[in-house]
């Protein structure tokens, strides 16, 4: 075992972690914790899958804003220390753990199984100057959509929490 | 299965974003509060970026669509976080309380 592969099954074993310390974890802040976890493991995978201009945007945009976001959200939606209770009834999670168990090994036998074609690894030479390429060329009208998407939904966010009426 | 190397195979990548769907989809279900959900949908939208990569770094290693693809996943999310977080902060300020299963009027 080579000591790249050990580095890959670190990043794959901190992913998992992370994944299930947000799902499981009692504390809304220890998932927030858990998912900047999982945020980093995949980062270190899009390495490994040869893009690193992703992994750098993995860590600012999820970790550097939208945690950063959900963390403000726990600062202004009140205390959580009297209600730091998270569990439902077991009747509930004994239904989603099924729910989950059961869909995994469905969704992975089915793509276990497709034809996807595996091959030509080895020859992949994509940089992000292809990127930047591809999305000022073939992809500029979804590009700003997504721009206009953005713009529209601060607005409204703003809007949502100034011009309401709040508590009646 | 197996390429040379473990993560020179399409498998790996693929076990890990069903499993982040699958937490996602166990976190949807049972977490109570609102931002707990929100996170949990955080997770599966990366489990579908990372297969997007993965299918384009495989399958189609020609042009970088996939990785396209996950930067406009990306800037969804950022958006969808912005807009859910007020709604759930204007619901705090309402009820006083963000567990789903005291929401039951939309309004008065």
């Amino acid at each position: 075992m080579s000591f790249g592969e050990v580095i890959f099954v670190l990043m794959a074993v901190v992913t998992m972690a992370g994944a299930l310390t947000t799902v499981l974890s009692a504390s809304v802040i220890y998932a927030m914790v858990g998912l900047v976890v999982t945020m980093f493991g995949i980062a270190g995978i899009y390495v490994y899958l040869h893009a690193p201009f992703l992994a750098m945007m993995q860590i600012l945009i999820y970790v550097g804003a939208i945690t950063i976001l959900i963390a403000f959200a726990f600062m202004l939606a009140g205390p959580f220390y009297n209600k730091p209770k998270e569990w439902t009834t077991g009747g509930k999670f004994i239904t989603a753990f099924l729910v989950s168990f059961f869909s995994f090994f469905m969704f992975f036998g089915f793509v276990q199984g497709g034809p996807w074609g595996e091959g030509k690894a080895g020859t992949f030479a994509i940089s992000t100057k292809d990127i930047g390429r591809a999305l000022f060329d073939r992809y500029a009208l979804p590009f700003e959509m997504i721009s206009l998407l953005i713009v529209v939904a601060i607005i409204g966010a703003t809007m949502l929490a100034l011009f309401s009426r709040g508590e009646k | 299965m197996m390429g040379a190397f473990m993560y020179n195979s399409l498998n790996i990548y693929l076990f890990l974003g069903v499993f982040l769907l699958c937490c996602g989809i166990l976190g949807l279900i049972f977490r109570r509060t609102l931002i707990g959900m929100l996170i949990s949908i955080e997770l599966i939208m990366n489990g579908a970026g990372l297969n997007f990569v993965a299918f384009n770094r495989f399958a189609a290693p020609d042009a970088p669509d996939g990785m396209v693809f996950t930067l406009f996943i990306m800037g969804l999310a950022a958006a969808e976080t912005a807009v859910a977080l007020a709604i759930i902060i204007l619901i705090f300020k309402r009820f006083k309380r963000i567990e789903v299963a005291g929401l039951e009027e939309m309004k008065d």
